[in-house]
């Protein structure tokens, strides 16, 4: 036992993870040629404006994810003694309210064009010799983007479920809203070829609204991760069942009489507590330390994300689990309860 | 391939009548009237009886020639020509405008017709000279900036005529 512990990445995992790292790397250089792509085509639509920005944006994250990966596998050191793991939640909160902030700008931005009641001004341009409408130009690139955005996003969900990464699940989600509202801008430009000078700002609207729904998914879970919420599955509210599971394996080992699992997510790893209480019938000091340093080297095995499990002796539990609300709020379920 | 469907995909596009104006002005101007305010800015813009003359006034000759049109010159400052042109009482804007004009926020500018060479603050500088048109009536600047496009070299010898 040592206070700082360096984590491990099992060997096994170890593949997905410098796999999540090329996807990362071509995540960036793709997004930001799909940005360059969009940005030459952009003119004065404003769902090409949009889809510009939304192209950037979603560089953002692969590259935050880059430099937490660097960072992730330092040892503890004097002044971060449980190791350098959040680095991956630091790099998604930067990117969820970088996100959330920006699609509130541009949902503002494209509902006051509508309500000026702004037409958008598309005009020609001379490719290879050719005079084309721009539209057309601008549909090409959108569509090309849609297609990075749209193999990236595949690419990236088989990693995310074997790594268990929610920042990298994340992204694959974000990819997806990305090509869907690229195909929403290619329908508004459409619209506006037709003489329909509001499908612009509409699509551009139907965008950021899009972008704002990402932002504050990242939100609320780099927030929980923050409020050090049990572990989650991935992309999804529901709690894991992974505290059930430990202390059931710790209450059937023989000097357990009781078991209570404490348990947190630290960036791609998973670490808490487990308080035991003795059986009555006389362990020996040099005994009890041995079982429990056991007993956290064979918990820690239930999952490889565990890390620095602490097995904790305490003389008795008041509980083996907190409420499942906050006292507050149950009474507030009470009454539901009743209502019913 | 892509170069082969551009074509395809343009022809297409022109068979439908796309992009379309939602306010119908190049249909309207087209055996009509074609509405166009204009300041005098010489040898851009220059007054000529009741109308304009200058490269620019050649430039909505050749327009309203191309379309059968009749034109309608209002004479006037920026600002009431640009808010007309905004509102839709205007179809066409001449005032020796650069493509750096701040009315670009209420109308929209043309692509150049023609790049001048010229001493901006002692600097040697390129300026492109534009017209502008009703922001969003997309089929009537396609429509100008294919006039443009195809007479550039005419109203280049224009302009350097005029220097001369």
């Amino acid at each position: 036992m040592s206070t700082g512990q360096k984590y491990r990445f099992p060997p096994e995992k170890w593949a997905q993870r410098e796999k999540l790292r090329r996807l990362s790397w071509v995540s960036v250089g793709m997004l930001l040629l799909a940005t360059v792509i969009t940005g030459l085509a952009a003119g004065q639509s404003q769902a090409m404006k949009t889809a510009w920005i939304s192209d950037f944006l979603t560089a953002i994250p692969p590259a935050a994810l880059l430099v937490a990966l660097r960072f992730e596998l330092r040892e503890p050191t004097v002044r971060f003694p449980e190791g350098y793991g959040r680095a991956i939640s630091v790099a998604f909160l930067v990117t969820a309210c970088v996100l959330t902030s920006i699609g509130l700008y541009l949902l503002y931005d494209s509902v006051m064009k509508l309500v000026h009641r702004e037409h958008p001004p598309i005009g020609t341009i001379v490719l290879f010799g050719r005079q084309l409408w721009l539209g057309w130009v601008m549909i090409a690139a959108l569509v090309v983007s849609a297609i990075i955005g749209f193999t990236l996003g595949k690419l990236k969900t088989p990693v995310a479920e074997e790594l268990h990464s929610k920042a990298l699940r994340a992204e694959a989600d974000m990819n997806r809203a990305e090509w869907l509202s690229e195909a929403a801008a290619v329908a508004g430009i459409t619209l506006v070829a037709f003489g329909f000078w509001w499908g612009d700002a509409a699509a551009a609207a139907f965008i950021s609204v899009e972008i704002v729904r990402d932002g504050w998914k990242n939100i609320r879970q780099v927030i929980g991760d923050m409020m050090d919420e049990s572990p989650t599955k991935l992309g999804e509210r529901e709690l894991e069942a992974l505290p059930l599971r430990l202390r059931a394996e710790a209450r059937q080992m023989p000097w357990v009489q009781e078991a209570a699992v404490r348990l947190r997510e630290h960036g791609h790893t998973v670490t808490g507590e487990v308080f035991v209480v003795p059986r009555a019938d006389g362990l020996s000091a040099a005994e009890l330390l041995t079982e429990t340093e056991r007993a956290a080297a064979r918990l820690e095995r239930a999952d490889w994300r565990l890390h620095g499990l602490t097995v904790i002796p305490v003389r008795a539990l008041e509980e083996t689990s907190p409420p499942r609300v906050a006292p507050n709020a149950e009474r507030r379920e009470e009454s539901r309860d009743a209502a019913d | 391939m892509r170069f082969r469907t551009f074509p395809v995909f343009t022809l297409v596009a022109l068979a439908c009548g796309l992009p379309r104006d939602p306010e119908s002005t190049l249909q309207r101007v087209r055996g009509g009237t074609l509405r166009v305010g204009f300041v005098v800015d010489t040898p851009w813009v220059t007054a000529v009886d009741q109308g304009a003359g200058g490269v620019e006034g050649v430039l909505v000759a050749e327009l309203a020639r191309g379309l059968g049109a009749r034109v309608s010159w209002t004479h006037g400052s920026e600002t009431p020509l640009f808010t007309a042109l905004h509102d839709g009482d205007l179809d066409l804007v001449i005032a020796g405008l650069t493509s750096e004009s701040p009315w670009a926020a209420k109308a929209s500018l043309t692509r150049p017709y023609y790049v001048d060479t010229t001493t901006v603050n002692g600097e040697l500088a390129e300026v492109p000279h534009v017209v502008a048109v009703p922001p969003g009536e997309n089929a009537w600047q396609v429509h100008v900036e294919r006039v443009i496009e195809s007479r550039k070299s005419e109203l280049a010898a224009l302009r350097h005529a005029a220097a001369r």
